[in-house]
């Protein structure tokens, strides 16, 4: 077994369980070779410890619920961790797609396809280039 | 054409077409019966919709309690017949007041999907000049550890307004599936403090409140999270076997009177068609024969299953979100051709936010356009009679008491909560759900077909009001200045000592709720007595 | 042969040593990514053997990664800092992994005192992942005090935990002879305390009393101590710290820590000199060289211990290639 694994940070920013589309999602990228770390509904303080901690190539948010929330996530993981970057899915309405994207961030709304999110996350991690 | 089985979301292989020798025995020979003779599959009554047309019930709810009290006035104006109290998931869901840490890192969150309240005088302002003495109302507490509260609050309320809680009506859900199965919360009560809950709300109704659905076992969100037709009957029905073997086991209540108390429940009314309008006379039917075989009830009254229904949230598209406004009619339609009591429409804009106002009238229309113009209401269970539904009933019930066999093998419906059995058929069947519209398989118009066709009316997600959590907290503060301390602490000790007991928590939780205890403390008490539920899944 | 490790290694580990926590968490990613034990070994000559480490194993779903979650408040009054490596298997066929542990270790009390790294097995056998010595020695190297590992959930025969830790803590629930009849022994053997977790479960004393049993049978003076708890709402972890505390004592007072821990070590290393061996074998029989050597060994003309010597040679030149 080789050793080049990348890894990623799945977190949900809201309060709010639906776990149909992370465990998707999730599934989907450890099929295609990925470290996936699950910490579920996380707080901002939450999720940039783990990204840290977890020295993670990846970070990727499940977002449902007002965009501010997940701005002050993808803020303070940019801010903790210059350069890694960060994709994000779930109830992401159309002016909060616009904000996300202005960050940098990818954003799959519902009804994307897991090839586009895997795709995704071996461009973001250098796996494929 | 290959010679591949065309199946049904059951995976019952569907034929091209139907005869009368393809409805299975015993079924076959029960097809001539009318409606309101049992087994029931095609409904209780009759005349049906001609006495009494299904009840229009949208759940609303968001902002600050006013925001939603505002709603739900205007939903009532607009022609609905009941009324659905959503309290914020935020803190409800978790029990917690808007000071909980986890809410204050989220607090642009609160009062998005549903009115925060906190304590008593939450509830009243968000009942301010409704109807409560003569509407069916929804108290909210869909979550199994919140009902306590979110019923005493509202019984609290009518109290105070001098109605009689004898003739209240209304139903509070306390359903397992919701956060057990379909949206896991981040904290709650285990399972077994769960079902204690539910059996003392049962009694408590049965002795102080004979017209309120106590508890209501929603099929909806275990389908919402993948179960199959088949799959979300035979957990409902395994659901309801807890409850009544618990009542059963404490032997306080006659068995009769709990048993037509568990008889509202709810289902998903999802987008196929024929094997869904199936599916609520399947219901019918497996709630009358489980009464008689396992219980020895016979009682027409209390074989009366009333359905409550929601189209399935989980089908309506981000892309091209007014197709969901035919989408919804659909399934609308198909859960008024299975014959429902109640029917709430997913607002066209579900995969974008909580329904704006706009979307929540077209849920409001949809239903009206089928009631006044469509002349449906004319004839019971229209469907009645034809090869196909009547072969796919019987199918449905076969299948579905297969499945409630499966869970009792795993150790009941609780059980198989607590191990995860039931969250890994749903994974499963989400898997390929999700796998064979990604192969094209399963087109999504507008999705992954059709996806030109550009919209002229932009659609953006509803986010509400901006200060629900800025007057939630001040709110918060002002009653913990204002509010008898000695007579809160005292309620909130006793509470807890109840909750320690085998005692019903419902009088303690009324006393809890008359003196301003706050839905946080609770929660508190929850924690300390009884832990959290070990989650047995990945979220 | 002293390894050659990137000046980036090199830098990384100083910057950890003076407690750069993001510096710790990338030499994690090189220890994993790279040659492990070479990392770890630029270690050794740091103040090592500090740390009390803590293993906890038990079947999947006893509850380990609950009960460390209940532990780490308590913990946190005896420790300032405490380092968490929590281990989940990798895919067989993709070689990805679901890191699930962390969710459950989310409590309240977590702040930065608490370093939780997720870590997947990545095709090793024993319980452990292949880095997990290296990733304990650099938490050791840069001070944490208590370093809590959870391993897989046991089902395998091979415990490298107990060549590992101090204080191996097994989790088991009400019922569990009844489900693991055939690795009851493996599982005895290698605990020096033992939770029965979930025990407001039917069947925690019939349990207790087999587990009494069982290690009776195993230790005639010294019967490694049982604790009650139910994690999801912390009943028992008071106790259950107590005794890993007494157990972390006896140990210290014995005065045999030393002597425990290098044998310990001895085990560790000749297991990981194994491995290395297997390996080796493994990539010259997956080589076309291999095919006359074996025909000649099948034939007579050379002996077995001829073969794996010069197997040896082989594989130690197609694993530099």
């Amino acid at each position: 077994m080789d050793n080049s694994q990348k890894r990623i940070l799945m977190a949900k920013t809201g309060l709010d369980g639906h776990w149909r589309g992370p465990t998707i999602v999730a599934r989907a990228l450890r099929d295609a070779g990925f470290e996936v770390i699950m910490i579920g509904m996380a707080s901002t303080d939450d999720i940039v410890r783990a990204a840290v901690d977890e020295d993670v190539d990846l970070v990727g948010l499940n977002i449902g619920g007002h965009i501010n929330v997940a701005l002050r996530a993808v803020n303070s993981v940019q801010e903790a961790r210059p350069g890694l970057p960060l994709f994000a899915g779930g109830t992401v309405p159309p002016h909060a797609m616009k904000q996300l994207q202005a960050l940098g961030v990818e954003v799959f709304p519902p009804g994307s396809q897991l090839a586009a999110i895997v795709e995704s996350a071996e461009r973001l991690t250098h796996r494929s280039s | 054409m290959g010679t591949k089985p065309v199946l049904s979301s059951s995976e019952i292989e569907l034929k091209a077409y139907y005869t009368a020798e393809d409805i299975p025995e015993p079924h076959r020979s029960r097809v001539n019966l009318p409606p309101g003779e049992a087994p029931y599959h095609r409904g209780f009554h009759s005349s049906g919709y001609r006495t009494k047309p299904w009840r229009i019930f949208q759940l609303s709810g968001f902002g600050k309690p006013e925001d939603e009290n505002e709603r739900i006035k205007f939903l009532l104006k607009n022609g609905e017949t009941g009324f659905i109290m959503e309290h914020d998931r935020n803190t409800a869901d978790h029990c917690y007041n808007v000071d909980h840490p986890d809410v204050v890192s989220r607090r642009e969150d609160v009062g998005l999907t549903g009115a925060v309240m906190q304590s008593v005088r939450d509830i009243d302002i968000c009942l301010d000049g409704l109807p409560m003495d003569t509407s069916f109302a929804h108290a909210g507490g869909a979550v199994v550890q919140h009902a306590p509260f979110a019923l005493a609050g509202y019984w609290t309320v009518a109290k105070r307004r001098g109605f009689d809680l004898r003739k209240l009506a209304g139903t509070g859900q306390s359903d397992f599936n919701l956060t057990y199965l379909g949206c896991v919360t981040k904290q709650q009560i285990p399972t077994d403090a769960g079902l204690r809950f539910n059996a003392d709300i049962i009694e408590f109704c049965t002795e102080n409140l004979p017209r309120w659905v106590p508890v209501s076992v929603a099929g909806y969100n275990g389908a919402d999270s993948g179960l199959t037709p088949d799959q979300e009957l035979g957990s409902l029905f395994a659901n309801t076997v807890e409850y009544l073997d618990e009542i059963k086991r404490r032997n306080k209540i006659p068995l009769e009177v709990a048993a037509k108390g568990c008889g509202g429940v709810s289902f998903r009314s999802s987008i196929h068609i024929f094997e869904e309008a199936a599916k609520m006379r399947a219901a019918r039917l497996m709630w009358s024969d489980l009464l008689r075989e396992r219980y020895d009830i016979t009682e027409p009254k209390t074989a009366n299953l009333r359905i409550h229904c929601v189209t399935a949230g989980s089908k309506m598209t981000y892309q091209q979100p007014l197709n969901n406004i035919v989408r919804g009619t659909v399934m609308a339609l198909t859960a008024v051709l299975g014959g429902v009591q109640s029917l709430g429409v997913s607002g066209y804009d579900e995969a974008l936010s909580i329904p704006s106002e706009h979307a929540h009238q077209m849920s409001v229309r949809i239903q009206q356009i089928l009631q006044e113009e469509t002349n449906i209401c004319a004839v019971t269970d229209p469907l009645g009679g034809s090869y196909y539904i009547e072969t796919l009933t019987a199918q449905l019930v076969e299948k579905a008491w297969q499945f409630f066999e499966d869970i009792m093998q795993e150790g009941g419906y609780l059980a198989c909560l607590d191990s995860g059995w039931l969250h890994a058929k749903a994974a499963e069947n989400q898997h390929k759900e999700f796998m064979a519209m990604e192969s094209g398989e399963q087109n999504i118009v507008g999705v992954t077909f059709a996806e030109d066709d550009e919209s002229p009316y932009e659609v953006d997600g509803f986010m509400g009001t901006d200060d629900a959590f800025d007057v939630a907290t001040a709110r918060l503060n002002e009653l913990r200045r204002t509010r008898h301390e000695t007579g809160a602490k005292a309620a909130l000790k006793n509470l807890e000592s109840v909750c320690r007991s085998e005692s019903n928590i419902m009088p303690a939780m009324l006393a809890a709720l008359d003196a301003e205890v706050t839905l946080g403390e609770i929660g508190d008490v929850y924690r300390e007595v009884f832990g959290d539920w070990n989650t047995p899944i990945q979220t | 042969m002293l390894v050659s490790v990137s000046q980036e290694v090199t830098g990384l580990i100083d910057r950890a040593l003076c407690g750069e926590r993001s510096a710790l968490a990338r030499l994690l990613s090189k220890i994993e990514r790279e040659h492990s034990s070479d990392v770890a070994q630029l270690l050794l000559g740091e103040n090592l053997g500090q740390a009390h480490i803590l293993g906890v194993t038990g079947p999947p779903g006893a509850g380990k990664s609950s009960l460390i979650n209940s532990l780490l408040p308590i913990a946190r009054q005896h420790f300032d800092r405490i380092a968490v490596l929590a281990i989940d298997p990798s895919s067989p066929f993709s070689h990805g992994a679901l890191l699930g542990d962390r969710v459950r270790m989310q409590g309240d009390s977590l702040d930065d005192s608490v370093f939780i790294r997720s870590m997947a097995s990545r095709g090793d056998t024993g319980g452990l992942a292949r880095a997990a010595f290296g990733a304990i020695t650099a938490f050791d190297a840069c001070g944490w005090p208590l370093i809590i590992i959870e391993t897989l959930g046991i089902g395998q025969v091979e415990l490298d935990i107990v060549n590992v830790a101090d204080t191996v803590l097994v989790v088991l629930n009400p019922g569990w002879g009844d489900v693991f009849q055939a690795n009851k022994a493996g599982i005895t053997e290698s605990g020096n305390v033992f939770a029965i977790n979930k025990c407001d479960r039917p069947g925690a004393d019939k349990t207790r009393q087999e587990l009494e049993e069982s290690l009776r049978l195993l230790h005639a003076d010294q019967c490694p101590r049982i604790v009650e708890t139910v994690a999801t709402s912390d009943r028992g972890a008071d106790d259950l710290w107590q005794v890993l505390l007494e157990h972390q004592h006896a140990l210290q007072a014995g005065g045999h820590l030393e002597e425990t821990r290098a044998d310990k070590r001895r085990q560790l290393f000749r297991k990981l000199m194994v491995n290395q061996l297997i390996a080796k074998l493994d990539s010259a029989l997956a080589s076309g060289e291999s095919e006359p050597l074996l025909a000649d060994m099948m034939a007579g003309v050379i002996s077995i211990d001829d073969a794996v010597h010069r197997l040896l040679q082989i594989g130690q030149r197609s694993g530099h290639s």
